[in-house]
């Protein structure tokens, strides 16, 4: 085959997922651009430019500034959580045992379902008169909170359901980086008369941090999105619970404002972008020092 | 070519022709009139009288129903586009505002007095389910369902010798339906034994959609509030008023004499309060208490919601039948041969036969006929003369959305009535203001 052939058929063969990308990627994101500085709207024909007045709206206006410091919030105690508890129960069933197998397979369930059918049914557990858990406290004599539906509790409510949903996928891949470790590391430091929690500190959790970050990494970006639980607990328009892809919703769907949305939606893509940037140094910071 | 080739072409080809004939006689045949409702029994009904109509004139009608949570988004989604699905849109009356200014809904201010005498209509929902602006005489919708919130309380609570006698000793008066809020709240407190696990009241309070303000509403105008100044949009000074700020105090007290959770109650989960026997009384749309009478029977009574000073004001509910703009011209014109029938008042008869068909024609609502005709139908038939509606103006989204949130700050605690007001009405001033609505 011809050199120009050979590089013809590589152009005929990425050219359908180019166009798959330019078509569904690089054109609505183009389009979104344009319309944030446009008074687009859902359901009228046609726009008006507005200059950087869509900007300007969505600097001065606190339900943003309140829904990313929600959102924020939300990332960090997610992440956190379900981190430290996924690579702790990672490091109990490290050991084979009897049934270990089945006990994680069971473990993984929660983020294989659904997160609405998921929000859903937390929503039965969690309902303040009938709802499973609040019949528990109550046969123990114990207060019943209105988990969803008072002030102090909502938000609580959906950090707890998306910790027990994304707690297993912390666990996986903890569980992936603690058998990524050599056993002979750990065989050198029994030589060595390392204790527990030196061989921790030393080998474990070094060896296994590029992964963890990732997972990491992952579980932040996809935790930035967080829709499905909030519609399906206490729906787009709660300032307790609302984050930045529920005011969206709100903005985009409800009131109908394309042009404003689309704005609100551009600085939280360049927000996401920057975390994502942060993330992606320090794990490229991290693989540096393990070579 | 191979043997499976050869015998696979002709069954392919076969294929693809039938394809394309059925296709050719799916477009050859008249598609139904598509009308979209949200979910629930008055759609199930109006599906049913509909059936009437086909037989009628051929012509079939699917009334799709729509899961009530997203149906608003999936209606203007369609909007959106170049053609919508539906033909006709039952829209909430808050929707008609936008309908009328984008270009969505048809105008029918040339055509319906060609098929109805309009003031067969109820002037109340002429006002907030078809006209824009309210009492323009600019009509864009037909009355479908006409609602309004009523109060059910429990009959035989209220009829025990025993509790008529406590209560007449506490509060030195008969326990009897209440005429007035205070009377109300009097009772709510009575019935409130939480350690019983049985509460006085419940209200519409949820915040995810419209509940919290629909319930407030029916306090807000008897107490003499408002949501603007009677002949502007001017917000600032007309709603942070003290008489909104009692009503709203008074309501957040109302609340609290209520089951577990009674400050964030959607329509269903009110219901269900009081479906599950452990609530004296429930302000809701007359809609929902076919379900409440099959369930109780003669345990349960009916009535307007109650009034202050002589001001009994209910909230409007229900919904107008729209006919989108986008949609073919003979389309539009079998969407019209379906609203005219349904507007028929032998038509609106049968209509009120329906769980929750409730009328707007004037003539059936005042007949002996229709008031005996459900516990429900009189206290119905008297709080259509009082219903108001919340903003239905383009923005009332925006409008709607910073009313829930401002109230639910007043009734959690989290804002001083007085500043929830205040903080309200000067960010409704500015959403009208960027909307155009206000200099």
């Amino acid at each position: 085959m011809t050199a120009p052939r050979r590089e013809m058929l590589g152009y005929a063969f990425v050219a359908p997922t180019l166009v798959f990308l330019v078509a569904f990627n690089v054109f609505p994101l183009a389009y979104n651009l344009v319309l944030g500085f446009t008074d687009a709207e859902l359901v009228a024909r046609g726009f008006e430019w507005r200059g950087t007045a869509n900007y300007g709206r969505v600097f001065a206006d606190p339900e943003f500034a309140q829904a990313l410091r929600r959102t924020g919030l939300f990332v960090a105690s997610a992440v956190a959580i379900e981190l430290v508890l996924g690579f702790v129960v990672a490091l109990a069933l490290r050991a084979r045992f009897r049934g270990r197998d089945v006990l994680l397979t069971a473990l993984l369930v929660p983020m294989m379902l659904s997160p609405a059918v998921i929000g859903l049914f937390w929503n039965l557990i969690l309902d303040g008169n009938y709802g499973v858990l609040n019949q528990a406290l109550g046969a123990l004599g114990l207060a019943e909170p209105q988990w969803t539906t008072d002030s102090d509790f909502k938000f609580l409510s959906i950090l707890l359901i998306d910790v027990w949903m994304w707690t297993p996928f912390m666990l996986l891949i903890s569980l992936a980086a603690l058998n990524s470790i050599p056993g002979t590391l750990y065989e050198a430091a029994e030589v060595d008369r390392a204790g527990r929690w030196t061989v921790f500190r030393r080998i474990t959790l070094p060896l296994c941090a590029p992964l963890l970050g990732l997972a990491a990494l992952l579980r932040a970006t996809d935790a930035l999105k967080q829709f499905d639980l909030v519609m399906a607990v206490t729906g787009p328009n709660d300032e307790r619970t609302q984050t930045v892809s529920t005011l969206l919703y709100q903005v985009l769907f409800r009131d109908g404002k394309l042009g404003l949305g689309s704005a609100y939606a551009c600085l939280a893509l360049v927000l996401v972008i920057a975390l994502a940037t942060v993330f992606t140094r320090y794990l490229d910071t991290l693989a540096r020092r393990s070579t | 070519m191979a043997p499976l080739q050869r015998s696979l072409l002709p069954l392919l080809l076969a294929s693809i022709f039938a394809g394309c004939s059925s296709k050719a006689a799916e477009s050859d045949e008249i598609r139904p009139v598509t009308v979209w409702w949200f979910q629930w029994p008055p759609a199930a009904g109006l599906a049913e009288l509909a059936q009437d109509f086909t037989r009628e004139t051929g012509i079939a009608v699917d009334v799709r129903q729509i899961p009530l949570d997203s149906y608003q988004e999936q209606v203007f989604q369609e909007f959106g586009g170049n053609e919508t699905k539906f033909d006709i849109v039952i829209g909430d009356s808050q929707w008609i505002g936008r309908g009328a200014t984008k270009g969505l809904y048809e105008e029918l201010t040339e055509w319906l007095p060609s098929v109805i005498a309009l003031d067969s209509i109820h002037p109340r929902a002429a006002r907030y389910l078809c006209e824009y602006p309210e009492g323009s005489g600019r009509w864009y919708a037909a009355p479908c369902e006409t609602d309004a919130i009523g109060l059910a309380y429990r009959k035989d609570w209220f009829e025990d010798a025993a509790e008529r006698t406590a209560f007449k000793k506490r509060f030195g008066r008969e326990l009897a339906v209440p005429a007035t809020w205070e009377e109300f709240r009097d009772i709510a407190q009575f019935f409130q034994r939480p350690a019983e696990k049985r509460y006085g009241c419940a209200f519409p309070t949820g915040r995810a959609y419209d509940s919290l303000t629909m319930g407030f509403q029916n306090l807000l105008w008897a107490f003499g509030g408002k949501w603007h100044a009677d002949d502007s949009n001017h917000v600032v000074g007309h709603l942070n008023t003290p008489a909104t700020a009692a009503a709203l105090e008074f309501f957040a007290e109302l609340v609290r004499l209520g089951p577990k959770g009674a400050e964030n109650l959607g329509y269903g989960e009110v219901l269900e309060a009081f479906q599950n026997g452990s609530t004296a009384m429930l302000c809701n749309y007359f809609a929902f208490f076919p379900s409440i009478q099959a369930q109780y029977g003669e345990r349960v009574g009916f009535a307007p919601v109650p009034g202050k000073d002589g001001r009994r004001v209910a909230s409007l509910g229900g919904q107008g039948l729209s006919i989108s703009t986008r949609i073919a011209p003979e389309r539009k014109e079998l969407a019209k041969k379906f609203i005219a029938w349904f507007l028929q008042r032998p038509v609106q008869e049968r209509w009120i036969e329906k769980p929750a068909g409730f009328t707007a024609n004037t003539a059936i609502l005042a007949s002996p006929a229709f008031r005996a005709q459900t516990p429900y139908n009189a206290p119905f038939a008297d709080s259509i003369d009082t219903m108001r509606d919340f903003w239905n103006v383009p923005v009332f989204n925006e409008l709607l959305n910073v009313t829930q949130k401002h109230l639910g700050k007043a009734i959690d605690g989290e804002l001083s009535v007085q500043d929830a007001l205040d903080q309200l009405a000067a960010e409704k001033e500015r959403i009208l203001k960027e909307a155009g609505l206000l200099p």
